[in-house]
């Protein structure tokens, strides 16, 4: 359908996309690498248990350890080869992970489930959970969950918006894959039992919104080129005007919100049967030599991404998984990409912001570009004094979505997620 | 890999503007009323914001060396101390001593504007905390010191103009010409005796060195706008708010009641309210955090200030910001902004 505008939406940040730097490089194959580690918390909830032993022979695709629980998901094995071993490491979190080396041999023989050729809403959700399809937007929420709503739902939002600086992979996803992505989210559709689809795609992207245009069952929602447009709540409120408060869910108000590299997961796993265990991610960042848009399997060691990307071009100040407003600082490239890795960034000292913090002014610069409508100052100056029942009392810490508006803008420079997040972890440790 | 590599929670992008950019900002939209002020008044209004701001910026340097433990040690590599000094210096002071400088009138004597200066910054400002610390407007409350302790020469500068016949001697004296509408002395019709252009230019108008020329003060006032130092409406608000006010109660002040729309662009444009209204007001450490708590702080504002000239006669603008600045951390408390989708609790048992 013809695009439409998004409602307005205030509060929000314009960072610098510099989205330039890999948007027009296309999407190309990652070789398999020497070493695979795949971790088993792959999605928010309980890691997974592992159902290989050390010594194993594994295919392509073929499940090595199984969900425990209902927000967990299988982990698949991204290459064919051999369990090297089962071992604790610390992850990027700096939290213990638990990881599959898997040593890829040569033999390519894939373990796919059999394709479905027309199938039922029921298929597609069991489809959807046995393929393992978590949220690939960042947080991580499997998808199986996601389609099976307590309550009724009527729409399905597409969040094509990529807000993130720097990522271009939905972008590359959404130009090359256009019509795989419409038929993934018709399927989403169908399990949904929903016959609405909207798709949310920033005004940066005119290209990839001329796409999605002749679709006839699809509409086109142009959002402002703002961040945090991607974000769950905002995307729904400038899509339809429902308004998602805190401890709320989306499907509460009748929708559903999935990314586009979701929705081409799920139509890979229904058309092909092909478990997710690989995705795009973004190589960006001036201090890489070639910014590039890769597949990368599950588990492919960081070191090898930027190798295989031409490697350094100047020493990065800093190292980033994921988008440079939300994504993980890593100290070395010693990490392992999981499913929701969308980015691997290496930001040299022009771009990455090192300063040290200044005094607050009490400027309200934070508060005025919060998307949720917040004070940060409070949760920071109350967090500081160690007071955090008032931090999340004057900051409303329980509705932030931590998307790093507040820091950004801040021009002393004042660490606001450290004390939102501390806060945060204070909190539910006192529970 | 070399390891240089920072680790941090997110963003790591962050935008450019600094806190030393902005009071860079602020001092740049306070030239054009800086120079307008020593094209009226002569060399002497140059004397007297010179002194200010080096008084201010010595006194916050002066702190810094001996404030904390280590006064020996410091001493012996001084340099260090120096440059570190210039890292963490953020031009806060240079903006105290450069408005303090301007909302006085260009006869004050020197040692006056240096105990005054000494006073906003060490007392008001630093003693509190530094930057971003202090509950009061250390300018205004500069201001406000010099007028107690050196009633003469800053209480002329103060009169709105005496109730009474106004003779040219009291034009010409430096008394601030707040109005324009220097109450006839029969307190029963306004006559206004100086033009509304005139008091724009601030041509032939008397008063405090920045606060004559009208125009140089929106030139800054754009600036600040544009560069989103200040929020475009706050300013506006204020002066709206104020005008207003000041309608309403000039027709309490004269025997007939008469509402005198003619009263409003004087009253604005006379005396320090529109400085106060661009440079004053919407100060980011001594005004509300939230937008609601600002409209509800600058609205009240306005409204005492409009009143308070008329009962007092005198150019208020200063005290109206130290007695509305203690009341932030009140208006803070009250005004916590909602979430976004917030929906109220049900209480239970409905």
């Amino acid at each position: 359908m013809k695009a439409v505008k998004g409602k307005y939406y205030f509060g929000g940040v314009h960072p610098k996309g510099a989205k330039e730097l890999s948007a027009s490089a296309p999407l190309e194959v990652m070789p398999v690498p020497e070493l695979l580690a795949i971790s088993l918390s792959q999605s928010l909830g309980k890691p997974a248990v592992p159902c290989v032993t050390a010594g194993q022979a594994v295919r392509e695709g073929e499940i090595i350890a199984k969900a425990d629980g209902a927000i967990s998901s299988d982990v698949f094995a991204s290459a064919a080869g051999t369990i090297e071993k089962i071992a604790e490491e610390t992850g990027v979190n700096g939290v213990k992970e638990t990881f599959i080396y898997v040593k890829p041999t040569e033999n390519g023989e894939k373990a796919y489930f059999p394709a479905l050729k027309d199938p039922s809403a029921e298929e597609i959700k069991e489809r959807i959970r046995e393929c393992g399809i978590v949220g690939l937007g960042g947080a991580g929420f499997p998808t199986a969950v996601k389609v099976s709503p307590k309550t009724p739902v009527d729409t399905l939002i597409l969040n094509g918006a990529e807000c993130e600086p720097y990522l271009t992979c939905d972008h590359r996803l959404m130009l090359e894959k256009t019509d795989d992505i419409v038929r993934g989210a018709r399927y989403l559709a169908k399990a949904l039992g929903v016959a609405n689809i909207i798709i949310g795609i920033e005004a940066n992207k005119p290209d990839a919104i001329a796409l999605f245009e002749p679709y006839e069952d699809i509409k086109v929602v142009i959002l402002k080129k703002q961040y945090p447009m991607g974000g769950e709540r905002q995307l729904a409120y400038v899509t339809t005007g429902r308004r998602i408060g805190a401890g709320k869910l989306p499907a509460d108000l009748g929708l559903v919100v999935q990314n586009v590299g979701t929705a081409y997961a799920v139509c890979e796993a229904v058309e092909l049967g092909k478990p997710l265990y690989e995705r795009v991610v973004t190589v960006s960042g001036k201090a890489v030599k070639e910014p590039k848009n890769v597949w990368v399997r599950v588990g492919t060691p960081i070191k090898d991404i930027i190798a295989y990307c031409g490697g350094e071009n100047s020493s990065p100040v800093k190292a980033v998984l994921g988008g440079p407003m939300t994504g993980v600082a890593v100290a070395d490239y010693e990490s392992y990409t999981h499913k929701t890795t969308s980015g691997v960034l290496l930001l040299t000292a022009a771009e990455a912001e090192t300063k040290a913090p200044t005094p607050c002014l009490n400027c309200g610069k934070c508060a005025d570009v919060c998307p949720m409508h917040l004070m940060p100052m409070n949760t920071a100056f109350y967090s500081a004094a160690g007071d955090f029942e008032a931090a999340a009392k004057y900051g409303h810490v329980a509705s932030c979505i931590e998307c790093g508006a507040c820091e950004y803008i801040c021009p002393a420079k004042r660490p606001l997620i450290q004390a939102i997040r501390k806060t945060k972890a204070e909190l539910r440790n006192k529970k | 890999m070399d390891n240089t590599i920072v680790i941090s929670t997110p963003p790591h992008v962050k935008s450019k503007k600094t806190t030393r950019g902005i009071m860079i900002d602020v001092c740049i939209a306070l030239a054009p009323a800086a120079i307008a002020g020593i094209v009226f008044f002569g060399l002497t209004a140059l004397m007297v914001e010179l002194v200010a701001v080096a008084a201010c910026v010595a006194t916050e340097f002066v702190w810094f060396f001996i404030a904390n433990k280590g006064f020996a040690a410091k001493c012996k590599n001084a340099g260090k101390v120096c440059a570190g000094w210039w890292k963490q210096f953020d031009f806060t002071s240079v903006v105290t001593g450069l408005i303090l400088a301007l909302i006085l009138p260009s006869t004050t004597k020197w040692y006056e504007i240096l105990i005054g200066s000494i006073f906003s910054i060490a007392v008001v400002k630093m003693l509190f905390g530094g930057t971003g610390k202090n509950l009061v407007n250390p300018a205004a409350a500069g201001r406000g010191f010099m007028f107690l302790s050196f009633a003469i020469t800053t209480y002329a500068a103060c009169k709105i103009g005496a109730i009474g016949t106004v003779d040219s001697s009291f034009v010409n004296s430096d008394a601030t010409n707040l109005s324009g509408l220097l109450p006839s002395a029969d307190k029963v019709t306004p006559k206004s005796y100086l033009g509304v252009l005139d008091l724009f230019l601030g041509t032939g108008v008397k008063g405090c060195i920045g606060e004559t020329c009208k125009a140089a003060l929106l030139v800054g006032y754009v600036y600040l706008a544009v560069r989103q130092v200040v929020k475009w409406w706050q300013p506006l608000l204020f002066i709206a708010v104020f005008g207003l006010a000041a309608w309403l109660a000039g027709g309490f002040y004269y025997e007939k009641y008469t509402l005198d729309a003619a009263l409003i662009l004087p009253n604005i444009l006379s005396g320090g309210v529109l400085f106060a209204a661009i440079f004053m007001f919407p100060d980011y450490v001594t005004s509300p955090k939230g937008v609601y708590g600002q409209i509800f702080y600058l609205c009240v504002s306005a409204v005492a200030l409009a009143v308070l000239r008329y009962l007092t006669n005198l150019e208020v603008a200063s005290f109206v910001i130290l007695l509305m600045n203690l009341f932030v951390p009140l208006i803070d408390r009250a005004f916590i902004r909602k979430p976004f989708g917030y929906v109220k609790a049900k209480k239970e048992g409905k």
